[in-house]
């Protein structure tokens, strides 16, 4: 069986179209993965359909995926095998419908990409298929036909958002409406895409897609401003931030606070987990209650960011109902030039 | 680490890891250079430190079950990337501890996981860990699936432990 990454080859889609690599996705039909977080983020997703929607591609989302489950395994909650089971039942159903799924969020990509690495393991291969026969014992069999199934050569491919877009810059430029102005960006790519570890083996791969967002920024005409802890955790930690909350606010706030320190304007991200735990206010309180010092720097996933630089409304980009500090003036900033 | 030589060395618990996690083979491989502690997020606020937990397995030292410190880490892979070696996988060898601290009865209780418990409950009533998801529910025949998935598994404890509080509360009041 081959149990190859399921992750898209960027590589030889640049060979194949050096010119437009936008043409390859023509034709190709394409779904969201639903990041439970996206819930409090909606423009994460409205943002990145929306941009779909002008590049003239095909995307929707699958009904019947389930959250990755990453959250679960990172906390013993469920064993490997369940893991995997719950991500290729996953896989299962959105190879059903599309050719290629997208992710707005590291956590999620991660879990898949993690999920199906386990299955090299031949006895957890082995107990997942235990599970997922179990399942199909259940279920009304005509559905579909093989449900569920490990897959064995899935015409799926799995590309993060960040991936997607730095793939297809040019033309995500030409649907802006605004530029960045020279505002300057800290950059957070977050854990799970800075580190994983299939991109260690070659340099160009391990170094390659850590640079994409600095690109983009610069594309768009920011100034993308280096700052210590760049690489840093954003402090969630798989939970950490539940369960020993003053350690883990700590990381945050040198986070926050390392920006900050060199001028930049606003935070940005790939990730709406970093950016729940990078922006929520009960957080950023507790880092002034705790740490003394009441930091405002704002954060934006880059599907929203883009959206608000192609000039989408307010309350679909951003959400007003989101109280990141100073965001609205960053929103203001941009949209008034 | 000076205090000890190579005759305290004892395979029993790598072996036993080994059986359990194939993966956890790797450790062997640890040449104790301490990137994996210099770069670690858990390391600079917290007492966390991935080579001592990595010498405590090879020497056999099962006390690393009991100490708090397998639960911070921040399982954010850091240390995979900056390990000069191809294939230690230290949050894997972190969750599979934490698994066996578990079965031992050393690992959180109840309490620790009180935040588990509500995201447990939407997981296997929802199919998502927030209150409702952005768009369409999922179908009750999906969520059935995940709980058949999810059979014995300790987020099924966490969530029947909720149940049970909830109904003593209720007799109480």
């Amino acid at each position: 069986m081959n149990f190859n990454n399921l992750a898209l080859d960027l590589h030889e889609i640049e060979k194949e179209y050096p010119e437009n690599p936008l043409d390859y996705f023509k034709e190709k039909k394409i779904c969201l993965f639903k990041a439970c977080l996206e819930k409090y983020f909606p423009g994460v997703r409205w943002g990145f359909q929306d941009l779909l929607e002008e590049l003239q591609l095909e995307s929707s989302t699958c009904l019947n995926q389930s959250c990755c489950s990453g959250t679960f395994f990172q906390r013993n909650l469920i064993t490997r095998a369940q893991f995997s089971a719950i991500n290729e039942r996953n896989l299962n159903e959105m190879n059903q419908q599309a050719d290629i799924a997208f992710f707005s969020c590291n956590g999620c990509y991660n879990s898949l990409l993690r999920g199906r690495d386990f299955l090299k393991n031949p006895e957890v291969r082995v107990k997942t298929q235990e599970i997922l026969n179990s399942i199909s014992k259940k279920v009304d069999g005509e559905r579909y036909p093989g449900i569920y199934n490990i897959l064995e050569n899935p015409k799926l491919k799995l590309v993060h958002d960040l991936d997607f877009l730095y793939l297809i810059r040019n033309d995500v430029l030409n649907t802006l409406k605004f530029d960045l102005g020279n505002l300057k960006v800290a950059i957070h790519y977050g854990c799970h895409y800075l580190n994983l570890s299939r991109d260690k083996k070659t340099l160009d791969s391990y170094f390659g897609s850590k640079t994409k967002l600095e690109g983009l920024i610069e594309l768009f005409g920011g100034i993308p401003v280096d700052y210590q802890e760049r690489e840093s955790c954003c402090g969630w930690g798989a939970s950490q931030l539940l369960i020993n909350p003053r350690e883990a606010l700590k990381i945050t706030y040198n986070k926050l606070k390392s920006a900050e320190n060199v001028g930049a304007d606003f935070l940005l991200m790939p990730c709406p987990t970093c950016l729940y735990t990078l922006s929520k206010p009960e957080y950023r309180d507790n880092i002034e209650k705790w740490f003394g010092e009441k930091l405002e720097i704002p954060t934006i996933h880059l599907n929203e960011l883009i959206a608000i630089l192609r000039g989408c409304e307010e309350e679909r980009c951003i959400s007003l109902t989101r109280k990141t500090p100073r965001l609205e003036e960053i929103f203001e900033i941009i949209t008034q030039q | 680490m000076a205090d000890h030589t190579e005759l305290d060395w004892n395979w029993a618990f790598y072996k036993e890891l080994v059986e359990d996690v194939d993966e956890n083979r790797n450790i062997i491989q640890c040449i104790s250079c301490g990137k994996c502690v210099g770069d670690c997020p858990a390391a600079k606020v917290s007492t966390f430190n991935s080579r001592k937990i990595i010498q405590k397995v090879l020497r056999g030292d099962k006390s690393v079950l009991k100490d708090s410190d397998i639960w911070h880490c921040y399982l954010c892979e850091r240390c995979k990337r900056v390990c000069p070696k191809e294939n230690i996988n230290i949050p894997l060898l972190i969750i599979n501890l934490r698994n066996e601290s578990f079965k031992r009865g050393y690992g959180p209780r109840y309490n620790d996981l009180r935040k588990y418990v509500e995201m447990s409950e939407r997981y296997l009533t929802k199919g998502t860990v927030l209150e409702e998801p952005l768009g369409e529910n999922l179908p009750q025949e999906r969520i059935d699936e995940l709980n058949t998935i999810c059979d014995f598994a300790r987020i099924k404890y966490v969530f029947k432990a909720s149940k049970e509080k909830q109904k003593s509360k209720r007799k109480k009041s």
